[in-house]
């Protein structure tokens, strides 16, 4: 180009700031705080501690943390194999997001000591007699006996457990390599782009699968009668959903200082903020073809799982979700401007973390009996703010750890000079 | 309306886009408005110079969108409620989640053509004449690898010596008057 406008210059320390720092106290706070207040809520029923809703609202914060950290993964071996500015900006953040996985076990080893409490099918032992004394019905019933080789606490723990070392493997892996490839001569680029695409490309295809697994396996099966072939694909692209508001949130937190000021230019903003907004868009083209699929059908073995969410109060809480999931990210993220904006696109990635959390909570709590078409409040029901909220902070607090560990910008790789080339700036 | 008469504006030819941004830059500043460069692929810094500014086709899209999904919703509720009303596995005649999918797609069929021809409409093209094609370096030059910055003689400042006096200074390679 002859135009005679300079590029930047790559800082020289591209270590996270300090205030990352910052951060991780707080969020450490806000995890003692929230772990506090859990805790009472889980007493202030006076009748003993209601472990019961605690552990409903773990789940929910397994799943959240659950999705960053796989997601993140996900999102990395994806931008690998697309290549683009966006995915070089986002490389090293989505790194630290993966590296979070033995937190996500840990969160998971919970669940996995509480089977028999969450889990009718492992809580059920002797259907038979479960069905004679009226705790389940006969649906329930021919469901749990049928799907028993499935559904079983072996099988559930040795799932996710393959699950884990999967996710690990590629965590590891892309990781090694990662710092690997910033070492080598700048003459091996195109064989690093390869490796890492060669990598990523299965790995993408075994993602979907170990995560329709984890998905079927840890929140479907909570209602043993119920099944949708799109579950894990709504997973799935939620986590996406929810990984890209999170990278927004913290690239655009991270660019008030260097390396990120340099970096983080206008146009990969707006790259950033379109690729959200065709996620929210699949996000409710799934659940709404899984909803109108069902609905057209109108059969007794699937409507029921609606049902339990639409009746009794529920309708007010799908209506939200919807509006809250859909409606207000999909509004916003239209407006071009927004996009350009720092400030109020990260807001709207909060409100989509939000949102989702939000979404988790309508697909989890009317599996249980109690709350099935019955939305009624209890302290429990708080529970679903105290407990993701702890584990999510603590999440965050192990995420600042893994990205001060990295320089924050990968070097070897060509889009750098682009990304450091002046911008058009225009309307 | 009448044929217009007379010149249309000045015509600069530059080598580069650099030199083309250079003097649209200072033209901008020194006060001239009615102008546009003309370069053989997209400049992005020479829309930029001269002052681009917002238009109206996001507004009209986003108004045909929603004209589009009011429409074939309405439609599909006159049609299953009181036109033909038809009972379908017992369900409601009025069904709202039916009639989503063609509301959707109506959205974007109606948001797509009024951008393409909102658009077209604001731009004002087609245009069967331009009166810039009367240069004799234009036609070749705006296609291949000339830079150009038109003054149009609407702008206020215009005077045909002074302008041209003006361009002149940033050692173009060529100042043509273009007649309408």
């Amino acid at each position: 180009m002859a135009h005679d406008l300079h590029a930047n210059t790559l800082p020289a320390d591209l270590g996270a700031p300090a205030f990352v720092d910052g951060w991780r106290t707080r969020a450490l706070t806000v995890a003692l705080v929230f772990s506090v207040i859990a805790a009472g809520l889980g007493f202030a029923d006076g009748r003993g501690f209601d472990i019961d809703h605690v552990l409903r609202a773990w789940l929910l914060g397994l799943m959240l943390t659950f999705g960053f950290c796989v997601g993140g993964l996900a999102l990395l071996m994806l931008q690998y194999c697309t290549g683009g500015k966006w995915g070089l900006l986002l490389r090293r953040p989505l790194e630290a997001m993966s590296r979070t996985l033995p937190l996500v076990f840990a969160y998971w080893i919970v669940i996995a000591f509480s089977l028999r409490k969450l889990y009718l099918w492992a809580a059920v032992g002797d259907v038979n007699a479960a069905l004679k004394s009226g705790w389940i019905n006969e649906v329930q019933a021919h469901a749990i006996e049928f799907k028993r080789p499935m559904l079983n606490p072996e099988t559930f723990i040795i799932v996710s457990v393959v699950c884990f070392v999967i996710w690990g493997y590629y965590t590891w892996r892309l990781n090694a390599l990662g710092l690997e490839r910033d070492a080598a001569s700048p003459a091996t680029t195109p064989e690093w782009i390869k490796r890492m695409e060669n990598i990523s490309g299965p790995g993408l295809v075994v993602y979907a699968i170990t995560m329709s697994a984890a998905a079927i396996y840890w929140v479907m099966s909570l209602d043993p009668t119920w099944y949708s072939s799109v579950y894990g694909l709504l997973f799935l692209v939620g986590q996406i959903y929810s990984v890209l508001a999170l990278s927004i949130i913290v690239v655009i937190s991270l660019s008030k200082a260097e390396p990120f000021k340099t970096v983080l230019r206008q146009t990969e903003q707006h790259d950033l903020g379109k690729f959200t907004f065709a996620f929210v868009m699949l996000n409710i083209y799934l659940a709404f073809s899984q909803f109108l699929i069902i609905w057209s059908g109108n059969l007794p073995e699937e409507i029921p799982w609606y049902l339990d969410r639409i009746l009794g109060g529920w309708g007010v809480i799908v209506t939200l979700d919807f509006i809250f999931h859909w409606l207000i990210p999909f509004t916003l993220l239209l407006s071009r401007d927004l996009k350009r904006n720092k400030k109020r696109l990260v807001w709207v990635c909060q409100w989509m973390v939000f949102a989702k959390a939000f979404d988790l909570f309508w697909l989890i709590e009317p599996n249980f009996k109690d709350a099935a078409r019955n939305l009624h409040f209890s302290c429990g029901i708080l529970e679903y703010v105290a407990v993701p909220v702890a584990m999510t902070a603590l999440w965050v607090a192990a995420f600042c750890t893994q990205l001060k560990k990295r320089p924050l910008v990968q070097t070897n790789d060509p889009h750098l000079a682009e990304i450091l080339e002046a911008e058009h700036v225009h309307a | 309306m009448a044929p217009r008469q007379g010149t249309y504006g000045l015509l600069a030819e530059f080598d580069t886009p650099g030199d083309l941004i250079r003097a649209a830059q200072q033209a901008r500043q020194d006060g001239w408005r009615r102008m546009d460069c003309y370069t053989p692929y997209p400049v992005e810094e020479a829309a930029e110079a001269i002052g681009f500014h917002r238009n109206k086709v996001p507004l009209v899209t986003l108004i045909g969108g929603l004209m589009g999904l009011t429409a074939m919703f309405l439609f599909e509720v006159w049609v299953s409620v009181w036109a033909y009303p038809l009972n379908i596995a017992g369900r409601p005649t009025y069904s709202w989640p039916a009639f989503i999918v063609p509301a959707y797609e109506w959205t974007i069929l109606f948001a797509g053509l009024s951008a393409a021809f909102g658009m077209l409409a604001l731009n004002g093209l087609p245009a069967l004449y331009h009166p810039l094609f009367n240069a004799p370096n234009f036609c070749d030059g705006a296609t291949t690898d000339k830079f150009f910055l038109c003054l149009e003689a609407l702008d206020p400042k215009f005077d045909l010596v002074e302008a041209r006096k003006y361009l002149q200074s940033f050692q173009p390679v060529s100042v043509v008057e273009v007649e309408y």
